[in-house]
């Protein structure tokens, strides 16, 4: 390679030796740097010759100060032509400084092409040569320093020495120890429990809880369970759409050997959870009741000891073509009246369920009641605004004179602020009482000759509750204002005692002092009726949420006893007079009969008993049994549904 | 205005304020991290409560303060403390690469013991025992786990598990106090009586375990560490009973074979025969050892054996020793023994077990001389060989069988298992090389309260009743005898079996007594109730034609149910709810067993079909 380069230099120096000076200069000074090569003439240094000369005849001055002269301007085409003529023009460059054009050599090129490649300028140079230690190290005799030997290198050193005591000093008060073997891993274990018999009682944490055991597992974790255990595919696929708490953990498989039992996936994680469930999982005692459920029903008295009470359906008043929303059944106990909705009023005998009489009103009947006392055979029927006092035509010809005398109007009369007006019914010989509003309810006194009627109206209006006398005609408002809307009322069977019912208590009035005794809290939402114990001192309320209340009003204002029979309102709850019996007849198809003993003893607690479901009115519109009502005499009760049946069911 | 639950300076809290507080709130107040409270309350065994009141909140834990106030005074939190900072000095002689001082350091780590801690917890060793299952069963999943380096479950961590678990079978073998085992999906679950106390407790199956990613082995290793510690002072405690020394010395050669249960026995074996005036309980193994050494005597095992025998024992003659106390024990075992491990311990009494390879060795290995049989396994080590006449069983879980013996049977692992259950020798039939077994039903259900027995658990009753009768001759007894076979039982006449018998007749009487007693009343009752009937009709005054009525003329189907809504009517709200979610759980057990019908029958229905 070198001599080739060798060559090619010789060339080079043919080829340019005729043109001049540099190359000479070159090859004798041998040196890398071009400026060293030519000194340049212009010596202005570095300044912008440009802007400085450009009006000046010279562009500097050369080494002895004389001016450098600029040179004329060549012709620029004179200059192309020149250009285009000569060969070499690709490598003139015109030097602004020095005001020359110089020429590049072959060399000059090469050298600024390995420039542009990132080489070294020049190609002989080795930039990863070997280093040559220049140094000579032999026979030199002596060190670098010649400083001589310091006396500490030949003394004992105090500080170590100082470390050293300080080491055994600690080492003799035992802190630092020696270095011991590696400890072999041996738990000791010893007697922890040496004899239970001394006191650990004492020790015992009084509120420790033990962790619950892990549930043993049964016949469907086994390897090999039977083929009851196993899911079929249906069941399998149906565990995804359960939700993720109520999936099944752990489906059964069967393997029909030990050896294909693989290793279960989970018992890591299982055991995980359990440590997760010790340490994190609140602990506390629960209570779990383990008896049979049939310990917890009540123990009542046998049923047979309380007989009779209705029990089966006997007979079928059928005659009606609508709903029948009300029955009466007259003192003597053998007539049965009933108002409907298709706007007849019929009287019926009990016994035989013969119609005897249809009263072709051509309104609804809301309420009926017969006259509690047997010679005035009268009905109360109460229509939407009426209330019309009808003549049965029962008894004897004395009782029929007495009646019709009582049911004579001789001139219309009304009270002062026109809540009612007594008038004389044409078409079915009897008195209509005219109300200013829809009447809700009407109840006889005992004794025959008063009775009241509840319009519904708003809170404290005086009108809203009415005692009207027969013997009279006269209408009366016995409150001033009420506290609340009365649904019902009722008088006390022997007292001068008067229960209204509002939607959600019942006051006890005094009628002969005229003032509020009681005010009995049911508890319930809305009272739909309610029913006085023959004896006084009891009182049963049903309420629209199927709710039944018995009160005991010598013992507080509150239920002695509620009872949730029915799953629908409450139409009608009422006792009967002679029996220790009540019913409660609902919307839900059924009428349940109760038995109820109350005991002359102040002390002992009325005896309720739940005797028999009374099924067999249907459905019709939402509604079932609309009215019950009790014979007089004997333990038969009467159920009016709306299925346009009327029932009586006999023990 | 006062913020709602403002409490004036200076004024202790009240109610579940006081006696409660959150975790975090605990943290702070023991000025711990969350890692060493989580590890103290794993270690003291404390756990969150549920207060009345949640003070602060729903979604916290709450801490009794009582409990807290006990961490605070437990010296553990001291140590766990210093080895905190013993940690920081590592670390930064290790930051400064003073390599001495680091390793210094290390090998003088402050260190605790469990003893006292596991002494506080369970006071009597009763607790302890009561309290053993979860500790078993962890203990015996460590020892099938693989070590970890990534998880820090160490070799010698696994070691020491392996070992706990064979010293605590080799006891319950031992004493034979192993009651019920089962072979789950999830591996082998067994039941032991110690001290009265029921022990269950889950070993998985002899195969790689899985290791999941979504497991903390931190707080699984804190619990491992107490339990470990548990275990040992258990061990030790049912070692010193037996009169074995603890920690038992093991034969090396027997261990390096992977058959430490079976060392473990022998170590126990000999280590009970020690104190031969005092242990009147060690009869069988003894036997069987004798037994062995006979089968085998041209291997040097033995030889090696009676070199640690020699050891082990006092340097009076122990072959005499031994001797003597077979003559003397089999009539004394009876004494102190319930019949329950008279019958565990005589079960595979003189029987003789083969396992082949292919079964697994362990459970067998544990199982078979709990009931007293003798057992060998295919390979070295074994006590016998498979070529020895006298055995009765091989155990085999292969398809087929190439060279069979006619002098013995082949069945599968699960009749064993079967047997132990059921406490009788069942037939093999069922259980051949290769057949599919019959199926495997859990010990631990009871059946008649579930409600639902299924097909081969009647089959096993009936073979138990056979055995039963085969074993004994019916007694003919006369009433007298009957009347209180307890005190017979007492004088030694009949045993156990029979005793139960004459309380099932004396039960059957009983009962016809109670039925006639029950018919009395009902006639006695029946004659009040009619002539109440009548005496009530005569009072009434009122038309009679319908009272003709007969009174069981309503429907028998809604009389059930009225009678259910009468009841319900008068009881109270909280008794109602409480009736009614009890009726709701039993139909939800009665429609399980309804299911369970449901497939027998169609699977029935589709093999004949």
């Amino acid at each position: 390679m070198a001599e080739e380069k060798h060559d090619e230099s010789l060339s080079d120096e043919a080829e340019w030796s005729d043109d001049g000076v540099s190359s000479e200069n070159e090859k004798v000074e041998e040196s890398d740097s071009s400026e060293d090569e030519v000194a340049p003439r212009n010596t202005v240094g570095d300044i912008p010759l440009v802007e400085w000369h450009k009006d000046e005849e010279h562009i500097g001055y050369d080494i002895k100060g004389k001016k450098l002269k600029k040179q004329p301007r060549k012709d620029k085409l004179a200059s192309f032509l020149e250009g285009a003529d000569d060969p070499k023009n690709w490598r003139k460059i015109y030097d602004e400084y020095n005001d020359e054009e110089v020429e590049l050599t072959r060399d000059d090129i090469r050298l600024i092409q390995r420039l542009i490649s990132g080489r070294t300028p020049h190609a002989e140079v080795n930039p990863y040569e070997d280093y040559v230690d220049w140094f000579e190290y032999e026979d030199k005799g002596h060190p670098l320093s010649n400083a001589p030997e310091p006396k500490r290198r030949f003394v004992p050193s105090k500080w170590e020495a100082k470390k050293v005591a300080a080491l055994v000093r600690k080492i003799r008060a035992g802190l630092i120890k020696a270095p011991d073997e590696p400890k072999e891993e041996e738990a000791n274990y010893y007697l922890l429990w040496g004899d239970d018999t001394n006191s650990a009682e004492n020790k015992k944490r009084i509120n420790y809880i033990p962790a619950p055991k892990l549930k043993l597992p049964g016949h469907e974790e086994s390897y090999n369970p039977s083929v009851e255990y196993i899911p079929t595919e249906e069941e399998i696929n149906s565990y995804q759409l359960m939700y993720e708490e109520d999936r099944p953990k752990f489906i059964p498989r069967r393997y029909l050997s030990l050896r294909s039992v693989p290793a279960y996936d989970k018992s890591v994680k299982e055991m995980f959870d359990r440590c997760l469930d010790q340490y994190l999982c609140p602990r506390t005692r629960k209570k779990r009741i383990n008896i049979d459920p049939e310990s917890l029903k009540p123990k009542l008295p046998s049923r047979k000891d309380l007989r009779p009470y209705p029990t089966t359906c006997y007979l079928e008043y059928l005659g009606h073509a609508g709903p029948v929303n009300c029955i009466s059944v007259d003192p003597s106990g053998q007539w049965l009246a009933s108002g409907s909705t298709d706007g007849t009023t019929r009287m019926w005998e009990i016994e035989t369920g013969r119609c005897l009489k249809v009263w072709e009103i051509g309104e609804a009947a809301r309420q009926i009641s017969w006259n509690p006392v047997a010679d005035r055979p009268i009905l109360a029927v109460v229509l939407e605004y009426d209330v019309l006092l009808l003549n049965s035509g029962m008894g004897d010809i004395d009782i029929q004179t007495k009646t019709k005398e009582l049911l004579h109007v001789s001139e219309p009369g009304a009270t002062e602020d026109a809540a009612v007006s007594w008038m004389q019914h044409e078409k079915h010989d009897g008195i209509r009482i005219k109300h200013f509003k829809a009447v809700s309810s009407i109840e006889w006194h005992s004794k025959g000759d008063y009775f009241t009627t509840v319009v519904p109206t708003f809170k404290r209006d005086s009108r809203a509750v009415l005692v009207h006398q027969l013997s009279k005609k006269n209408s009366d408002k016995p409150f001033r204002k009420l506290p609340g809307i009365p649904v019902t009322a009722v008088f006390h069977p022997s007292k001068k005692i008067f229960f209204v019912a509002t939607k959600r208590f019942v006051q006890v009035y005094d009628l002969s002092k005229g003032q509020r005794i009681k005010k009995l809290e049911t508890g319930v939402r809305e009272i739909s009726s309610i029913s006085v114990h023959p004896g006084g001192d009891n009182l049963i309320v049903g309420s629209k949420e199927g709710k039944m209340c018995w009160f005991d009003l010598d013992l507080s204002t509150r239920p002695y006893k509620t009872l949730k029979a029915h799953s629908k309102d409450i139409t009608r709850v009422t006792f009967h007079r002679t029996y220790p019996l009540f019913a409660s007849a609902s919307d839900d198809c059924t009428a349940y009969v109760f038995h109820s003993t109350v005991y002359s003893d102040l002390n002992q607690n009325p005896l309720i008993v739940p005797l028999e479901i009374l099924r067999g009115h249907k459905a019709e519109h939402g509604r079932g049994v609309l009215d019950c009502k009790y014979h007089p005499r004997q333990p038969w009760l009467f159920t009016a549904g709306a299925d346009s049946t009327i029932k009586l069911y006999c023990h | 205005m006062p913020p709602k639950h403002y409490r004036p300076a200076g004024k202790k809290k009240e109610g579940n304020a006081a006696k409660y507080i959150t975790r975090t709130k605990a943290i702070k107040y023991l000025q711990v991290s969350l890692r060493v409270f989580r590890k103290l309350c794993i270690l003291k065994g404390i756990f969150p409560r549920v207060p009345k009141k949640k003070f602060e909140g729903n979604h916290k834990t709450y801490y009794s303060m009582k409990d807290i106030n006990f961490l605070l005074h437990e010296p553990l939190l001291e140590k766990l403390r210093q080895i905190r900072a013993h940690e920081k000095k590592v670390k930064k002689a290790k930051a400064r690469k003073n390599k001495d001082l680091a390793e210094r350091l290390l090998n003088r780590m402050p260190c605790y013991k469990l003893d006292t801690l596991i002494f506080e917890r369970y006071p009597t060793f009763i607790d302890a025992i009561r309290d053993l299952d979860d500790c078993l069963t962890m203990v015996h999943l460590f020892a099938s786990l693989p070590a970890v380096e990534g998880e820090r479950i160490q070799v010698n961590r696994i070691h020491k598990c392996r070992r706990l678990s064979h010293e605590w079978q080799a006891y319950i073998c031992r004493t034979h106090s192993l009651r019920k085992t089962f072979i789950s999906v999830k591996g082998v679950y067994y039941q032991a009586e110690v001290q009265g106390q029921k022990i269950t407790w889950l070993t998985p199956h002899a195969l790689q375990q899985v290791l999941t990613q979504d497991v903390d082995f931190n707080i699984m290793l804190t619990f491992l560490e107490f339990y470990e510690a548990l275990l040992g002072f258990v061990n030790f405690k049912l070692y010193h009973s037996i009169n074995v020394k603890y920690p038992p010395i093991l034969d090396s050669r027997l261990e390096a074979l992977a058959a430490e249960l079976y060392a473990l026995f022998r170590y126990v074996a000999t280590g009970s025969a020690r104190k031969p005036v005092e242990s009147q309980t060690s009869g069988l193994i003894e036997e069987k050892k004798d037994t062995e050494e006979k089968m085998d005597p041209s291997v040097d095992e033995s030889e090696l054996r009676l070199a640690q025998l020699q050891h082990q024992l006092p340097s009076n003659e122990p072959g005499t020793l031994m001797q003597l106390l077979e003559d003397s024990n089999t009539n004394n075992d009876d004494d102190d023994e319930d019949p329950d491990t008279k019958e565990c311990r005589t079960l595979f009494k003189s029987l003789k077990f083969f396992l082949s390879r292919e079964v697994p060795r362990e459970a067998l290995l544990f199982i078979i001389p709990a009931f007293g049989g003798v057992v060998s396994w295919e390979g070295e080590g074994g006590p016998f060989k498979e070529t020895d006449e006298d055995i009765a069983y091989q155990i085999v879980d292969r398809p087929t069988q190439g060279h069979k013996f006619l002098s013995r049977h082949y069945v599968q692992p699960q009749w064993v298992f079967d047997c132990v259950n059921a406490r009788i020798i069942l037939p093999t039939d069922a259980y051949l090389v290769g057949m599919v077994p019959p199926p495997h039903l859990s010990p631990f259900v009871d059946d008649e309260a579930e409600g639902y027995v299924p097909e081969y658990g009647e089959t096993i009753k009936r073979l138990q009743t056979a055995a039963q009768k085969n074993v004994m001759p019916l007694p003919d007894l006369g009433n007298q005898d009957i009347a209180d076979p307890q005190s017979l039982l007492a004088q030694g006449i009949i045993d156990r079996t029979q005793a139960n018998e004459a309380a099932e007749e004396r039960q059957k009487l009983l009962l016809l007594e109670k039925q006639y007693h029950d018919e009395l009343k009902k006639e006695m009752s029946g004659t009040t109730y009619s002539s109440s009937l009548s005496n009530k009709n005569s009072e009434n005054t009122g038309s009679d034609e319908m009272q003709h009525q007969d009174e069981d003329m309503v429907p028998v189907s809604t009389e059930k149910d009225d009678e259910d809504n009468r009841a319900k009517l008068y009881m109270s709200r909280k008794k109602k709810g409480l009736f009614e979610a009890m009726e709701i759980s039993n139909q939800r057990k009665k429609s399980k067993v309804e299911l369970l019908k449901e497939r027998k029958r169609k699977a029935e229905s589709s093999k004949t079909g």
